[in-house]
């Protein structure tokens, strides 16, 4: 029986190239649509947990899966701005708990998700070093970030310009890491937590600056009108916050009215929930919508498509399949011949025939194995993938 | 191919087993068989001024813990806590701000926002507004002003119970049970605040309209509250005041001719007696008391300003 296996294996060892030909599109035979129901149950499971664990996000009106997405993983696609006074308007309902959430900047890719304290204990997110955000222009990450970042508590982080050739806009603000969080297996492990104050500031909404009734500010002063100092380009504005310039720090106009990407609502009840939802179904300016719905709905798109590409890979698989079959028949008559002479120094037709079964039966078997490895990675790795394709 | 699905499937379904944890009925009946135990827990408070903690302790009794962590002698209205003291603030129940620009430290902080009270919010409408407001501006949006709120609210009796109401409420929202003895605290409270409300509102009227100065601009709430006829210098009691002090003062008097200085605290003697001799004013203590007094209490520290007023001679 060795001998038999033996002669298979250097039949199979010395066809390589045709060998790993039939192995890869058995494996992909068996793979695709395996692999593919792996990713879509993942990614259900996913996109439904972290969407049920947030009952209302009220932001501007406008795409609810990109407010959705923006909102619960961080998506680069920023929805259109509501404003801070959303967030006050739920909180005096007395409603519901409001949180503001304010995602639009990024260090090196990682999103800055500009927030309250509110936030951290909304979601169950644990520090695993350092302390939580206390001054303006601290920063929390979360595990995978700091990874990423190659970044621990006492560290900084610089927040990222939207545009190269964004001179007048964004600048970088340079902040002081304070606290890393425990893993928690979602996007919060992606993000760079700060006040939401914080990223107006990084907006540039909030400034600070010399003190201009100073003299020493004199060079950044172009007019004193009575009680109004007017600045010139010179003023000197600090792009980090520090014990000695904090003071400095202030924000222009009225904070209602600065902007945020969302407001995540936590109602305590269903009727609350109704009533909040009632409320806002009519507004002219902002949309209230329910992540789970907005996902379930996303959901099913994706199990259309999923329908489509398995009945396509299914297709495709019988045809490679067929060919596969053709490929061991015509190489079956191919080598009659071969056969023969086995036959003639001795071999016995069933030694014969089970030297050509094993060479089926291990293109297979090492195909159906390379399909399950390759199922198990998707299993194992799937949430991560998933994760990086939303963001 | 089914074969092979079948196995894939199989493995998929023992690594999600193997991810997943308890389902959440399990939790549910673990949660169930764990004895109820209520414990009783003292609630924590902070504040930012002492008026405030001062009120919260006498509304909350034993049921609450209240925490001022400013040090002494330090004006809680240009105090800056540390990290490690914001962190303090963010454990605790409930955070007792004053509002009116008091806290400027808070809006550079991260504090949990459903543990602040604003215990002036409800009169915003009533805030007085400084009118030496610095206007600055540069960049692109232009002039932005950086108002000035007066913020020792306090000081009138009526804005005090005011803000010692919206302490009782928020105490009852989160103490069950404990709204009598809520209700009893903030009645003894107000008894106080109205007696002392009382004695200078009787001083003020028989001030009558008289000019009094003030050291600094810390009392507008109290002006507004007895219509007194004050007029505001910058002087601090531990400074002898600069020559353009003395000519701002002396040009104020051209047309507010006052007898009496309110200080936030004893002068030195130098000023003190140059006011005297020079101007003709004599100078007399109101102590905001927006830190702890190194003696006594809120009350007793306001039952010496009123004593202080009722003291002066008769102009």
């Amino acid at each position: 029986m060795t001998d038999t296996l033996y002669l298979a294996w250097r039949y199979l060892a010395f066809h390589r190239v045709k060998t790993a030909i039939l192995v890869a599109a058995i494996t992909l035979i068996v793979f695709l649509p395996v692999g593919l129901r792996v990713i879509v149950n993942q990614s259900s499971r996913q996109l439904t947990a972290r969407a049920e664990a947030t009952p209302l996000v009220i932001g501007a009106k406008g795409s609810p899966t990109e407010l959705t997405l923006n909102t619960l993983y961080f998506s680069s696609d920023v929805p259109a701005r509501t404003t801070y006074a959303v967030a006050s308007e739920v909180t005096a309902t007395d409603l519901a708990r409001a949180i503001p959430m304010y995602v639009r900047f990024r260090v090196q890719g990682q999103p800055i998700v500009g927030t309250t304290l509110e936030y951290f204990e909304f979601r169950g997110l644990e520090l695993a070093a350092g302390r939580q955000i206390a001054v303006l222009g601290e920063a929390v990450l979360g595990s995978r970030a700091a990874e990423m970042l190659g970044v621990g508590p006492g560290d900084y982080v610089v927040s990222s310009p939207e545009s190269v050739f964004d001179i007048a806009g964004v600048y970088p603000l340079r902040m002081p890491v304070v606290g890393v969080l425990d893993f928690s297996d979602s996007a919060d492990d992606d993000a760079v937590f700060v006040d939401v104050k914080t990223a107006w500031v990084i907006e540039g909404l909030g400034h600070g600056h010399q003190d201009l009734s100073r003299p020493e500010a004199a060079a950044g002063v172009l007019r004193r009108e009575g009680n109004v100092v007017v600045g010139n380009a010179a003023v000197m504005q600090f792009n980090e916050i520090t014990p000695d310039n904090i003071d400095s720090f202030h924000f222009h106009g009225d904070l209602s009215g600065f902007p945020l990407t969302a407001v995540v609502v936590v109602p305590p009840d269903q009727r609350s929930s109704a009533l909040l939802q009632g409320r806002y179904q009519t507004s002219e300016t902002n949309q209230v919508v329910s992540p789970s719905e907005v996902m379930d709905k996303l959901l099913g798109t994706i199990l259309t498509v999923e329908k489509f590409v398995i009945a396509g890979a299914v297709t495709v698989g019988m045809a490679t399949l067929a060919t596969a079959f053709l490929v061991f028949a015509l190489s079956l008559r191919l080598r009659r011949r071969e056969r023969e002479t086995l036959f003639k120094i001795g071999g016995s037709r069933t030694a014969v025939a089970t030297v050509m079964a094993s060479e089926i039966v291990a293109v297979l078997a090492v195909g159906v194995l390379s399909a399950l490895v390759l199922t198990f990675l998707t299993q194992r790795y799937g949430d991560v993938i998933i994760r990086a394709l939303i963001r | 191919m089914k074969t092979a699905s079948t196995v894939a499937a199989a493995i998929l379904a023992f690594g999600i087993a193997a991810c997943g944890g308890p389902s959440p009925e399990a939790e549910v009946e673990a949660n169930a068989e764990a004895p109820a135990v209520e414990v009783a827990e003292e609630m924590v408070l902070y504040t930012t001024n002492y008026p405030l903690a001062y009120f919260a302790e006498r509304i909350g009794g034993d049921r609450v813990r209240v925490e001022f962590p400013v040090p002494a002698g330090v004006d809680p209205a240009y105090w800056t806590p540390s990290p490690e003291e914001v962190s303090a603030y963010q454990g605790a129940d409930l955070i007792l701000l004053n509002g009116a620009g008091y806290e400027g430290w808070v809006a550079k902080t991260s504090l949990p926002e459903s543990k602040l009270v604003n215990t002036s919010s409800g009169f915003e409408d009533l805030y007085v507004v400084a009118e030496d407001a610095v206007v600055h501006t540069h960049g692109p949006e232009g002039e932005h002003e950086h108002e000035n709120v007066a913020f020792t609210t306090w000081l009138d009796p009526e804005l005090a119970i005011e803000q010692a109401r919206a302490i009782r409420d928020a105490l009852a929202e989160r103490l069950p049970g404990a709204e009598a003895d809520l209700q009893a605290g903030i009645e003894a409270l107000e008894a106080d605040l109205m007696a002392i409300d009382a004695r200078i509102e009787a001083w003020a009227t028989a001030l009558g309209g008289q000019a009094v100065l003030a050291s600094h601009p810390v009392y507008q709430y109290l002006a507004r509250r007895y219509e007194l006829n004050l007029r505001t210098v910058h002087f601090e009691p531990g400074e002898v005041p600069t020559p353009s002090g003395w000519r701002d003062l002396a040009a104020l008097m051209q047309g507010h001719a006052a007898d009496w200085m309110l200080w936030e605290a004893n002068p030195l003697d130098e000023t003190r007696q140059r006011l005297a001799s020079d101007y003709g004013v004599g100078s007399v203590v109101f102590a905001p008391t927006g830190n702890r007094p190194a003696s006594g209490d809120y009350m007793d520290a306001m039952r010496a300003n009123v004593a202080a007023l009722e003291a002066l001679p008769a102009s």
